[in-house]
């Protein structure tokens, strides 16, 4: 095999809890997002457009979308004859069935899937979060700095900085500490979960970290702090740009209405760099003579005879008329009754609203409604009672 | 597998489309806001499981070719079989219409070798979805040699035969003087049995800009809509990566046909927008067709126009066509508001 400069390890095992009914089919790269992507078009978007074209995608919940999804990696130009995408899920050996324990397990377990490549640098992604970055240029980054390890960060707000990752650096961006969720954090540098190290270095304590039975095999939790306890030097890649992960119902929702803004922070418009997808191949969107549509934006095969005011439409969604939608998100293939209100709400996948049912936070409230069929079926009793 | 072998004639030339088809081959003008006109006759092939499909191009082919590529939008991208593009060695004498035996000679060795035993020949701007599978059966229960497509008893130029009876048509050509299969099904005189399949749902023959205009217009009505575009007959085109479409806060869009990667402004009405096409404040798109890429810039008035692709409109431009008339403004074209003293 022809080796190669840098692969990437794209972490999509994420169960993603937090979205309750989104993800109890799928695993978390694979939510919706934006009105026509899934979670990790945007990682192997950027990997295509960053020249990376040797990505390993390692899965294990609930795979069967993701895997689907991804197939031979055609619609982000990864199917390659040298290289591409590779889905890695966890398999059995003689000695048992090994599931992925920790992020740094599930990259110890495909050590074989790295040394066909036997690559100068591997980086390590998450397919979970929402951003436009260009890797190379960490790479480029990495070389220069000679480090062991470059690690991925971005600026929080000091006020939410307990809640992420935080790399405690010197001015030279040099990283003295890591600091998981710390509650009174020295820094505001939070961890992207985006790492470039030197394979061999990689390689190395990998398998220091696998016998230890103390460890959790985590990148942050024991990894980096391993690679720091052996004085070797870590590097902080400061992002300037969008960054959002997309963990929970709110900021799903959130980072959708971040979208709509006049100029939003993340331009999908932008010809230089297309986010990749699996195209649905729908006919145009119809508009009818009652349709009113503001602030939003609507993907292919929508059929809208509604009014739909600051909002994010999927492919093939049928929007009713008289109904009304307001900061809601649709996913694809749902229809919205007639005169049914919607407000502050996501719509998952295929749900069909009734005609006539109104679905809306309490007054005052900053809750974001996740439908479900449940609550579809007790509104409707509500209407008839 | 299918017993037939789709031919798309895409070399015979409408005059009445010269506009659109100055730089690209008729098969290939955009249609229906992300589609060209071929992606109709293929994804009709493809969805009634025809594996094996031949295209006839003449020059100028290029848009065509870059469309098509190896055929992977249409699944026809196969070890077996699949997708085949015959330009021709020389450019026949005769303007024919569909199914030139001059042309089709000049690959006599590719139907030879094909395993199918039926053709379906068919022009490349016949806008239907159509179930050829059952146009097959009527034909093989009419023990027809020859069956045309019809609809309203009017032809959709799309013809059933034999292999082997395409095989000696062509070879008997100098004798029997027949220069196409659209003159042996329209010439009396012959001891061919022809036949018709009659298509009741909708279907447009595009050979001029009037009818190019109208049909483009018939897709705003639901019913029309739903038939050429059922889920379980999708049309395949060429995929882009384009996100969806946005809408501003001053926006006002009704009773139109909007492709994905836009930007609107102002007010579009009944009109087919397609992908990529930018429309600016307070600019009035009305009973129009624009096309990919174009742009229209502000207080712009449009009216019964057809924007052909990456067509500006600057800033304050009026333009009237009217509904027989329509204006057309070629590929690339530049509009400036006229300066007055």
């Amino acid at each position: 095999m022809v080796k190669k400069k840098c692969v990437a390890m794209l972490l999509a095992g994420g169960q993603g809890s937090r979205l309750h009914s989104l993800t109890t089919n799928i695993a978390k790269p694979a939510v919706p997002f934006g009105g026509k992507y899934r979670i990790i078009d945007f990682t192997l978007s950027n990997c295509t457009n960053s020249g990376i074209d040797t990505v390993g995608v390692l899965t294990q919940y609930q795979p069967l979308v993701l895997n689907t999804y991804i197939g031979i990696g055609s619609a982000w130009d990864l199917d390659r004859r040298n290289g591409g995408v590779t889905v890695l899920p966890p398999y059995t050996e003689s000695t048992g069935v090994k599931w992925y324990t920790g992020t740094a397990n599930a990259i110890y377990q495909n050590m074989n899937y790295l040394e066909q490549y036997n690559p100068e640098y591997v980086l390590i992604l998450s397919g979970d979060h929402i951003y436009k970055m260009d890797y190379s240029k960490m790479l480029d980054y990495h070389i220069q700095n000679e480090a062991d390890a470059t690690i991925s960060v971005v600026e929080v707000p000091w006020d939410e900085a307990s809640r992420f990752g935080i790399m405690n650096t010197n001015s030279e961006l040099e990283i003295l500490e890591f600091d998981e969720k710390p509650k009174n954090p020295k820094n505001n540098l939070a961890s992207m979960g985006i790492y470039i190290f030197n394979w061999s270095q990689l390689k190395k304590y990998l398998d220091v970290d696998n016998i230890n039975t103390e460890s959790t095999h985590d990148f942050g939790k024991d990894l980096i702090p391993l690679f720091l306890k052996e004085n070797k030097r870590l590097i902080a890649y400061p992002f300037q740009g969008y960054w959002k992960d997309v963990g929970t119902v709110k900021s799903l929702w959130e980072a959708n209405m971040d979208l709509l803004e006049d100029n939003p922070g993340l331009n999908l418009f932008d010809h230089s760099w297309r986010i990749y997808s699996r195209n649905p191949n729908q006919p145009p969107q119809y508009l009818s003579v009652q349709a009113v549509v503001k602030e939003s934006l609507i993907n292919e095969g929508c059929y809208i005879e509604g009014t739909v005011h600051h909002s994010v439409i999927f492919q093939g969604v049928e929007i009713k008329e008289g109904a009304s939608l307001h900061q809601a998100v649709v996913l694809p293939d749902a229809v919205i009754g007639k005169n049914a209100t919607v407000e502050r709400a996501i719509i998952p996948e295929g749900i069909i609203i009734p005609d006539g049912i109104t679905i809306k936070p309490e007054e005052g409230s900053d809750e974001i409604i996740l439908v479900t069929n449940e609550m579809i079926e007790q509104l409707r009793k509500d209407v008839t009672a | 597998m299918s017993r037939l072998l789709g031919v798309i004639d895409a070399a015979t030339s409408v005059k009445g489309l010269q506009d659109l088809s100055l730089n690209r081959s008729v098969a290939s003008i955009p249609f229906a806001g992300r589609y060209r006109f071929i992606d109709f006759i293929l994804s009709n092939m493809v969805n009634s499981g025809v594996e094996s499909v031949a295209i006839f191009p003449r020059h100028q082919y290029r848009s065509l070719m870059d469309h098509i590529g190896s055929g992977k939008n249409w699944d026809l991208d196969r070890k077996r079989d699949g997708l085949f593009f015959f330009p021709p060695y020389f450019e026949p004498n005769e303007n024919s219409n569909v199914g030139s035996f001059d042309r089709l000679e000049q690959h006599l060795d590719f139907f030879e070798r094909s395993h199918q035993d039926y053709i379906l020949i068919a022009n490349s701007y016949t806008i239907a979805s159509i179930d050829l599978n059952e146009a097959l059966a009527e034909h093989l229960i009419q023990d027809n040699d020859i069956t045309e497509i019809t609809t309203s008893s009017r032809s959709l130029e799309m013809y059933i035969l034999k292999k082997s009876l395409l095989i000696e048509l062509i070879q008997n050509r100098k004798n029997s003087q027949f220069i196409s299969i659209s003159d042996v099904a329209t010439q009396p005189l012959h001891h061919y049995k022809i036949g018709g399949y009659e298509h009741h749902g909708y279907a447009a023959v595009m050979d001029s800009i009037d009818a190019y205009f109208k049909h483009s217009m018939d897709l705003l009505d639901h019913s029309i809509w739903s038939q050429l575009f059922s889920t379980d007959r999708p049309v395949f085109t060429k995929v882009k990566d384009e996100p969806p479409t946005r809408y501003s806060a001053e926006s006002v869009v009704t009773n139109s046909m909007v492709a994905n990667g836009g930007i609107i402004h102002g007010r579009v009405d009944s009109s087919i927008v397609s992908r990529a096409v930018k429309i600016g404040n307070h600019s009035v798109v009305k009973n129009c067709i624009v096309m990919q890429k174009s742009q229209i810039g502000e207080n712009c008035h449009l009216e019964y126009v057809i924007l052909d692709k990456d067509v500006r409109i600057q800033d304050g431009v009026t333009l009237k066509g009217t509904s027989d008339k329509p204006l057309v403004l070629r590929k690339g074209a530049v509009r400036e508001m006229a300066v007055s003293k």
